[in-house]
């Protein structure tokens, strides 16, 4: 996947995004963004960097200066529900995004709020629970869940809502290495656009077809993922065998 | 993982669990209704009323030891109130009062354990309760066992840091004052990313709930049954 050379309409267009918290923290600062379709764009940056108040201004759940155009809709209050249908948002906890009793009644509140009947929100739900692997647990509590699990009803969740964009903010925090590579299976197999915030250069380097990188509110530089990490030093130390030959012997 | 005792007996399968919540809820006010309206001294009645809490256990396979002890959380409060009319001179609406309410905690108890807490709350929603009372119980529910989970994380550390010493008294008390804090500031934190994951998903205000649970003619025959005998016992 790269970005189309014969170009397509944008998914989302921001131009000059400004936003300020309310105890005066400037968290962005004239941000220019374009998504494609089929683009998936890793959103790297230093905590505090302001990937994630960005990723939030593009639904409306936070809302500063400058444009913000999401398949064609300008992001207005009129256009706001809208805009939330067309962007699956998963957020970094799980727990935070799953507040509905059981598995089946938190991936049919999106479509409920889209205005579905109760028996077509259901089918939906089902649906999206298949498409995660998650059937066998429609009607368990959430907090029965593995993190895992917890990760991937979230992405049923918006998956229900069949939208064109998924944000996912940070997915692989607290998964193990098997419920990381079940999550970037099925991230690979969903064919819409997505924009990943994370600070995982390998996630990063597995599914993005393009990396931006955030530095103190400002969007300072765009590429290859792995031109935006070795530009910025965005990686972990490697372990060198010498390493490992070392652990092994001071294992206990 | 957590699991709550209610829980895993209200996932079990018998009869009594198959019934729509509604009309277990139903039945369960009108034995609240005719027990409290029982006069002190009906020794005989209350002694039916507790057989037929005990079949009912039976029937839904909960165990009957479980469940009586459980009950007992209301003693505290009922002897107090017996005490009271005890010394008021009235021994035999002393012994009522305690027999009434561990009955009726039974009964609640019993429900509580044959019905999963959302099916109850959408009874209760589906028989009028307020939506607002359903919709915070429910809350409740979900983010008790998250808040619960981050108190232990937070006892685990605190214990790692003390060693093995005890902090009792002026520090114990600071030490548990600073904890409580940190998490209320957390909970509203939670909350205001729950709110954010809401409207992410299209909330717009108006809160929809699913209502699985279909009353059937099995469950009309079941409260007719039980209120009809629950009348004859009392009025008969």
């Amino acid at each position: 996947m790269t970005t189309p050379t014969n170009v397509p309409a944008p998914l989302i267009e921001v131009r000059n995004l400004y936003f300020q918290y309310g105890d005066g923290t400037q968290a962005l600062e004239g941000v220019n963004f374009t998504l494609y379709p089929g683009e998936t764009v890793a959103l790297l940056g230093p905590n505090g960097s302001g990937k994630t108040t960005f990723v939030l201004q593009l639904n409306g759940v936070l809302s500063g200066e400058g444009s913000i155009t999401v398949c064609g809709l300008p992001l207005t209050k009129e256009t706001l529900t809208r805009v939330r249908a067309k962007i699956g948002m998963v957020f970094q906890d799980s727990d935070e995004q799953l507040f509905m009793p059981t598995v089946l009644d938190d991936v049919a509140f999106g479509p409920l709020n889209q205005g579905m009947g109760e028996r077509e929100a259901i089918a939906k739900a089902k649906l999206a629970l298949e498409q995660a692997s998650l059937a066998q647990v429609w009607n368990k509590a959430p907090y029965h869940l593995s993190a895992g699990e917890k990760r991937r009803v979230a992405l049923a969740g918006v998956l229900a809502m069949e939208p064109e964009i998924l944000i996912l903010d940070e997915p692989t925090t607290f998964l193990d290495p098997p419920a990381e590579r079940n999550l970037l299976q099925l991230l690979r197999d969903l064919p819409q656009a997505k924009l990943i915030v994370t600070h995982n250069v390998r996630l990063a380097a597995s599914l993005a077809s393009r990396a931006v990188f955030f530095e103190k509110g400002k969007l300072v530089a765009s590429g290859s993922v792995s031109e935006i990490a070795e530009r910025f030093h965005w990686t972990y130390s490697d372990l060198a065998p010498a390493d490992l030959r070392y652990s092994a012997q001071r294992r206990f | 993982m957590h699991h709550v005792l209610l829980e895993r007996w209200s996932q079990r399968a018998s009869p009594l669990h198959r019934r729509d919540a509604r009309a277990k809820i139903l039945a369960l006010l009108v034995f609240l209704v005719v027990l409290a309206t029982t006069p002190a001294g009906a020794g005989a009645i209350l002694t039916t009323y507790a057989a037929l809490l005990a079949a009912a256990i039976l029937i839904a396979r909960l165990p009957l030891s479980g469940i009586v002890s459980r009950s007992m959380v209301v003693l505290p409060f009922s002897l107090t109130f017996a005490l009271i009319s005890w010394l008021a001179g009235e021994p035999w609406r002393a012994l009522a009062l305690v027999e009434k309410s561990y009955l009726s905690t039974v009964a609640v108890l019993l429900v509580a354990g044959t019905t999963p807490l959302p099916l109850l709350l959408g009874g209760l929603e589906r028989l009028g309760a307020p939506r607002l009372l359903v919709l915070v119980a429910q809350f409740l529910y979900r983010y008790l066992f998250v808040l619960s989970e981050q108190a232990q994380h937070m006892r685990l550390a605190a214990a790692c840091r003390q060693g093995g010493a005890t902090v009792r008294g002026r520090n114990g008390f600071r030490a548990a004052s600073g904890a409580l804090a940190v998490l209320f500031a957390r909970s509203h934190e939670r909350a205001e990313g729950v709110h954010r994951a809401m409207r992410a998903r299209g909330f717009s205000g108006r809160f929809s709930l699913l209502h699985s649970q279909r009353f059937g003619a099995r469950d009309g025959a079941f409260l007719l049954v039980v209120s009809a005998f629950l009348v004859l016992v009392r009025f008969g």
